[in-house]
């Protein structure tokens, strides 16, 4: 086995159990305010994961900053399973260690749900006439995907949780076991279950608030991220209605939402 | 030498761990292994695993590592690593529970995995003492005491054969009703995906 | 704290019925005593009998106890190492711009005087003058007695802010006022100040948002050029950062304000109120940290809520008051409370900071508002910054707490943009959103 040295962690240290010898360097994936995000494997090669690792904060006082870091790695990893046992497509979690500050989960083989939206509406006919003619069938692969985001985030509100951060780029477009569009074709761009990552916000509730404010922040970063697919946005909140009980109540409450922004109004 | 050495990403260094599976264990090898385990005797030290309780490699060797990492972190919940082992196993902290499901039985377990964690920084082994201290000299050790048993490659294919999903894997990590189970209708993906769920069950058990 | 005799304390708790007549007098009482107007009270002095009642109407004009204002010289510049902006620039007519800005929101009473340059757009503190209604251990601020001391004092504080500016009246070219956001009638009181003068002298008024006045002289005092700014005071908790001419709020309190959290916390202790309560738990904190004791941490994405971790507090102080023993089996002390309060606080206030910086992709943040003193938030705050390769930018109290003069820069920012308010609009709100003010005067 290669004793490979770690690269690509830029200036941070690596946490010690990267430091161990591994049959694949770990590489540094993001660097957010919430941790890192390594490259790795469990085990052994063929099994690819994720490390999620909070570094302690040394502003924050010693017992503080340990509580919390235990408490949320807790509370990431206990939503992650409660998806999966309610099979809510999301990464399994391999192993943690609270007290280390880490959490290792599965690795998921794709590509961003916003890069092959973005790849599908690169590809469409440029000029008015074609797009105007080619609109409603052309977008049949794309809505489809569209309806798959809506069934999978109300499989998760389902479960009596909310991701806190719902954008298309906290989705993976994991291929499908067998693949039906055709190799190359535009439709095998959208293809794939749609698989939520990051639940680094998600906390356990079922008030039709939070899920309208999830629903509310997955609009905005939609349109925001795809102008040009906006007007399709419905599709997935029309899938979202048909996945479980109570998202009509939670679809009803996203028109409260919309209408006063995401913040309560503010007494000076 | 059915004696597997394993070599796990991201585990301390310094340690070997070595790996062995016997079918066709005697009831009194089983009794004798259970005997010498509750009487703590150092040269017994090992993981003995009821193969029945086990799916697959990456069943077995998640609860090493967890383990591994926990002695490595000085954060142990049982008397060595190799009865770790064995609670790790466990989707929760009920450590009776653990050895009575995935340890070894008296005169039950005929179907036995061995996992032995091995210092490598130890000096020259010394031939005369009881306590194994090499891969050869637990491989002797073990080979003596479990005549007669069936060393056999640890492979998914073998431990499959041997796995009691029904009666054990679906009922110690309650995967009986659970909705992403049931709405697989291949079970060999059913299967894959069990062993999803228990290694999730086993990372979970301390949260 | 002690309020000094029992029978004293008793009554320090509320305002009694006969609080403003005795109020009234006391005021009658302290304009003969203006000259010696008193320098802030140490907060472990004992207080004497009656002396709540004074600091009511202590003046608190800071400038003649502060060396960096202490002058008897006009046109003192701001100048220190903190602030390159604030070198001295030459007063010649007609090469300046000059503002009055009265800010009245709160329980202090600021009048400030400042001019910018014409061509470089230095600024210059001309005057910073404040008077601070200070209410006794026990009780906040009640919005018609801060109404009341703001109308009593205010032609006195613009007086003395007119005589330090050492500027003819001629020479001002716009009155500012604090428009919003603030409790209503301490807010009414100083805008009817503001257009008195504005009429009394024929200048036009400009009404400025409270925050945005705090962020732009954060901004101008420090050198920071484009940072987060985290905005706590009493009334406001907002993570803010600047896009396409808006002060745009990534997160806030969802409940209550961080500093009213810790004033309300010093009213369940019986903390003194003067100079301020926070700055009193800050000083009571620094005598705890034997232990910490387990407060709620409410922190949702950007967002942050204190009133679970009051409620908590005040359990705990109440646990304290009947003799129960702490984690450690220990009893523990008002000191304790104070300092797990502000290790829990300020770590969220922190951590939101921490959230919108690598949201925006900055490494600049910045700390206004009266919150913004405490010297053990702004040393979290550098440990996040400096570990993110950045840096905390923080000023003091003469300008993290309110006070006029960020009135009048914010005020004359935008009247140099051609922004005026005219008098039949110069109304006050007590709802006035950060993100509601189009910044015309930057890019």
């Amino acid at each position: 086995m290669a004793v490979s040295s770690p690269e690509g962690q830029g200036q941070f240290p690596l946490p010690k159990i990267l430091t161990y010898p591994s049959s694949t360097p770990p590489t540094l994936i993001t660097q957010g305010a919430e941790g890192r995000v390594y490259k790795t494997t469990h085990l052994d090669p063929s099994r690819p994961c994720i490390l999620k690792y909070r570094p302690p904060k040394p502003y924050r006082h010693a017992i503080l900053d340990a509580r919390l870091t235990k408490e949320r790695i807790t509370a990431e990893a206990h939503v992650l399973a409660r998806c999966a046992r309610e099979g809510v497509p999301v990464p399994a979690v391999y192993a943690t260690d609270p007290r280390a500050g880490w959490m290792m989960i599965e690795y998921i083989d794709g590509v961003p749900v916003r890069q092959a939206i973005n790849e599908f509406l690169g590809k469409r006919p440029e000029t008015d006439q074609e797009k105007v003619a080619a609109e409603e069938t052309d977008n049949v692969p794309l809505i489809e995907l569209l309806r798959r985001i809506g069934a999978t985030v109300g499989g998760l509100h389902g479960t009596g949780n909310v991701h806190g951060d719902l954008t298309t780029s906290n989705m993976m477009l994991r291929p499908f076991s067998t693949t039906i569009a055709a190799e190359g074709s535009k439709a095998r761009m959208v293809e794939g279950d749609v698989v939520l990552i990051d639940f680094g916000l998600a906390t356990q509730s079922s008030s039709e608030e939070d899920r309208a404010v999830d629903l509310y922040v997955l609009e905005r970063a939609f349109a925001s991220t795809h102008p040009r697919a906006e007007k399709l946005f419905q599709h997935v909140l029309d899938a979202y209605e048909k996945s479980f009980k109570k998202a009509g109540a939670a679809l009803a409450k996203l028109e409260d939402v919309r209408r006063r922004g995401r913040k309560k109004s503010m007494l000076g | 030498m059915a004696l597997e050495k394993i070599q796990l990403d991201l585990v301390a260094p310094g340690q070997e761990i070595l790996v062995a599976f016997f079918r066709d264990v005697s009831a009194s090898a089983s009794e004798l292994l259970q005997k010498q385990l509750f009487a703590r005797n150092p040269a017994f030290e090992y993981a003995f695993i009821d193969a029945t309780s086990i799916i697959s490699r990456a069943h077995l060797l998640s609860a090493v590592f967890n383990a591994v990492n926990a002695a490595a972190t000085d954060s142990l919940r049982t008397p060595n690593v190799h009865s770790e082992i064995v609670i790790s196993l466990g989707p929760n902290n009920n450590i009776s529970d653990a050895y009575r499901r995935w340890g070894i039985q008296a005169g039950k377990t005929s179907n036995l995995i061995v996992v032995k964690v091995l210092p490598t920084t130890s000096s020259e082994s010394d031939p005369s003492s009881p306590i194994p201290s090499s891969p050869e000299q637990v491989w002797a050790h073990l080979k003596e005491h479990l005549q007669g048993a069936t060393a056999t490659p640890l492979t998914d294919d073998e431990l499959s054969k041997t796995t009691d999903w029904a009666a054990k894997i679906r009922k110690y990590y309650k995967l009986n009703g659970v909705p992403a189970l049931d709405a697989i209708k291949d079970e060999v993906a059913k299967r894959k995906e069990m062993e999803r769920m228990v290694i999730m069950a086993m990372a979970l058990r301390e949260l | 704290m002690s309020t000094g005799t029992v029978g004293r304390k008793s009554t320090s708790r509320y305002f009694p019925p006969s609080f403003l007549k005795y109020f009234k007098r006391k005021l009658k009482w302290s304009l003969k005593k203006e000259a010696q107007s008193s320098a802030v009270t140490p907060p472990s002095a004992p207080v004497p009998p009656l002396s709540t009642g004074s600091s009511l109407t202590k003046i608190e004009v800071k400038n003649k106890h502060n060396n960096s204002f202490t002058t008897t010289t006009p046109r003192t510049h701001f100048d220190t190492a903190d602030s390159p902006k604030m070198t001295s620039s030459n007063p010649s007519q007609k090469k300046r711009r000059i503002a009055l800005g009265c800010e009245g929101s709160a329980n202090k009473l600021g009048i400030g005087i400042i001019s910018h340059d014409i061509t470089t757009g230095e600024a210059t503190v001309l005057s910073n003058i404040r008077d601070t209604f200070v209410s006794p251990p026990g009780t906040g601020f009640l919005p018609k007695d801060t109404a009341a001391h703001h109308r009593a004092f205010f032609v006195r504080v613009a007086k003395t802010a007119l005589s330090t500016a050492g500027i003819p009246i001629s020479e001002i070219d716009c009155i500012c006022y604090t428009k919003g956001p603030g409790m209503g009638a301490p807010l009414t009181s100083v805008a009817i100040g503001a257009r008195t003068l504005s009429l009394l002298w024929n200048k036009p008024l400009v009404g400025v948002n409270h925050c945005v006045g705090h962020i732009e002289m954060g901004r101008t005092i420090t050198g920071a050029d484009n940072p987060v700014v985290l905005y706590v005071s009493g009334g406001n908790t907002q993570v803010i950062a600047y896009a396409e001419q808006r002060y745009r709020i990534f997160g806030e309190a969802l409940d209550i304000a961080v500093g009213n959290c810790l004033d309300r916390f010093a009213r369940t202790l019986e903390i003194s109120n003067d100079p301020a309560p926070g700055y009193n738990i800050e000083q009571l904190a620094k005598q705890g940290g034997r232990i910490l004791l387990d407060l709620p941490y409410a922190v949702k994405g950007m967002d942050c809520s204190f009133s679970g971790i009051l409620t908590r507090a005040d359990e705990l102080a109440l646990m304290m008051k009947q003799g129960k023993k702490g984690p450690d089996g220990e009893p523990f002390t008002p000191a304790d409370l104070c300092f797990s309060l502000q290790e829990t606080i300020f770590a969220m206030l922190v951590e939101i900071t921490e959230r919108a910086m690598a949201h925006v992709g900055s490494n600049q943040v910045l700390i206004v508002g009266g919150v913004g003193c405490n010297e053990r938030l702004q040393e979290m705050m550098g440990a996040m910054a400096a570990e993110r390769g950045g840096s905390v930018y923080a000023t003091d109290e003469r300008f993290c707490i309110d006070n006029g003069i960020m009135i009048a820069h914010a005020g004359l920012l935008a009247y140099e943009t051609g922004f005026e308010t005219p008098l039949e609009e110069s109304t006050c709100t007590q709802r006035f959103r950060t993100d509601e003010v189009f910044v015309k005067w930057r890019d």
